[in-house]
């Protein structure tokens, strides 16, 4: 049990480093949040307070920081499923299924990493929104536990990520999921309240799950700590979790039936 | 036709006409050509410029259209109003794979083969921006199409005229940089700067909101950027109709543009050879 942390750990540090280590993997998932974030901020600085339905807020920079947050998971989660098929293509994997390594370490760890670059951006966003303006009204137990739904949906994205990694062996396939989740956060309530939105664009962030995960994410920084968005975020993010490390277990266990 | 009887045919285009500016010409439209029918031959390369603009119309008439309730819109739709920053992005993604094209052309060593060719060097560039222009035009026509099924009529005759040019000239601005990116990395790997660049250059403009609405960094940013009035242009032409004052700031900002964007090309072509 402790061997297999330790190896889940190092396979963690790994997948961290990895990532430091290539500049070009790293910077989409923090300049594009932080860009969109700035720019949105500026474009739609007014509506607080002006449009029908905006929910009442200090300023847009408040009310775009959970999308932000969200918004690098979600590439960074692509990251890691990709750095996972470049294993896969690079022999890595074979190496590591055929040492005495856990198996359950190689995804754990891999995981593991996927979690400790989301939080570590998760608090770079929050401390850059603090930084240019913005308040967490929840406090440090509101930013804590915007903290566990960023280690959740991190689990989630990268779990997918993983999962498509183990199926397809194909970095570039991963890669190409990347407008997927592009447009599952635009379709959502990720930038704009979903209180603004009509017709069969509201159907679709309605019933889409990125809209409950950054709804909760936002109550904690606009509101404060809210029982009901908090428990619905954490309830849609865990069964987001939940599914994507049981389809990563049986990916996994699938391409080692496959394996000669 | 492979890579060799090209540049073969292209050494036929020149005994077979006069002049060395016709000779150009001739040149140019039959790498314009090729470069477009590699929109058949591989369409993974055409389809982005194609699904992006696409999206960014529905996506953020979908996401933003609570802000066009205020005043500064004036009552226009959103879905009207977010049509010029689709048709902008579509003419930019076609300019784009004007330097993505050149950029796989140096690394297959298609362009060294054209060099050495009776072929005037001009045409290397001039070639993908005709493709460059065409591929906007194609990218214009999708995104209108897009508009009137979501219920926004087309402008009047000369508006949507109007539209088209200005989408061709940003085409060919985006073009000359991305060529320029190509011509002194020589990779396809650099795509992502290339892009990167005229995203900025795009969503810091007005791409979501009029000048009056913006705030901030922004404010300033936009009115020092180009695409503010090549954008404020497309939305008079689509909204209300394209008048001098909003033509004349958009031709000045184009004009500025070409020159910038046209010497970073053909600096970068000049270089060609050097390593």
């Amino acid at each position: 049990m402790t061997l297999a942390l330790r190896q889940t750990g190092a396979l963690a540090w790994r997948s961290v480093r990895g990532t430091l280590r290539t500049p070009q993997a790293l910077f989409p998932s923090l300049f594009f949040p932080l860009v969109l974030m700035a720019i949105f901020t500026s474009s739609f600085g007014t509506a607080p307070g002006t449009i029908p339905g905006f929910p009442p807020v200090r300023g847009f920079l408040d009310f775009a920081l959970a999308g932000a947050v969200i918004q690098g998971i979600l590439i960074g989660g692509t990251t890691a499923g990709a750095a996972f098929a470049l294993d896969i293509e690079g022999g890595f994997f074979d190496r590591l299924v055929a040492s005495p390594v856990s198996r359950t370490a190689i995804l754990a760890g891999r995981l593991g990493g996927g979690v400790a670059l989301a939080m570590a951006q998760a608090v770079l966003f929050v401390s850059v929104g603090v930084i240019f303006g913005a308040r967490v009204q929840g406090g440090v137990a509101g930013v804590l536990i915007l903290l566990v739904l960023a280690a959740l949906t991190a689990v989630a994205v990268s779990g997918l990520g993983i999962f498509l990694a183990l199926r397809t062996g194909s970095a570039e396939a991963v890669q190409g999921t990347f407008p997927l989740f592009f447009a599952l956060l635009f379709f959502s309530s990720a930038f704009f309240p979903r209180e603004t939105m009509t017709g069969w664009f509201k159907a679709v962030a309605d019933v889409n799950p990125i809209s409950y995960l950054v709804e909760a994410m936002r109550d904690l920084v606009i509101e404060g700590i809210e029982p009901r968005p908090t428990l619905i975020g954490l309830a849609v993010v865990s069964g987001l979790a939940l599914a994507a490390v049981i389809a990563c277990h049986l990916a996994f266990r699938r391409r080692l039936a496959a394996s000669p | 036709m492979t890579s060799s009887s090209h540049t073969a045919a292209l050494g036929r285009a020149r005994r077979s006409s006069g002049g060395s500016a016709r000779h150009a010409l001739e040149v140019s439209a039959g790498l314009a050509w090729r470069s477009l029918i590699l929109v058949r031959r591989m369409p993974s390369v055409f389809l982005p410029s194609l699904v992006m603009p696409l999206f960014i119309l529905v996506a953020t008439s979908g996401a933003f259209r609570g802000i066009s309730l205020l005043p500064a819109f004036d009552g226009a739709s959103y879905l009207a109003f977010t049509i010029p920053l689709a048709l902008v992005m579509g003419a930019g993604f076609a300019g784009m794979n004007a330097g993505m094209t050149l950029a796989r052309d140096i690394e297959g060593g298609f362009v060294d083969r054209l060099v050495v060719s009776p072929a005037p060097r001009i045409t290397l560039i001039a070639g993908p921006l005709m493709a460059a222009g065409l591929r906007s035009v194609f990218t214009t026509t999708v995104v209108l199409t897009a508009g009137l099924i979501g219920g926004v009529g087309l402008p009047g005759g000369v508006d949507t005229l109007a539209l088209y040019l200005l989408g061709i000239a940003f085409a060919a601005a985006a073009a000359c940089w991305a060529m320029g990116v190509a011509l002194r990395t020589r990779t396809v790997q650099a795509a992502p700067l290339m892009q990167v660049v005229i995203f900025l250059a795009v969503f810091t403009s007005v791409a979501y909101a009029p000048r009056d609405v913006l705030s901030g960094w922004l404010a300033t940013v936009a009115d020092l950027n180009p695409v503010t009035y090549l954008l404020e242009a497309s939305r008079a032409a689509e909204l209300t109709g394209l008048g001098w004052a909003e033509l004349w700031p958009a031709l000045v900002a184009l004009s500025a543009l070409l020159a910038v964007l046209g010497t970073w090309a053909l600096t970068g072509l000049a270089s060609l050879g050097r390593r």
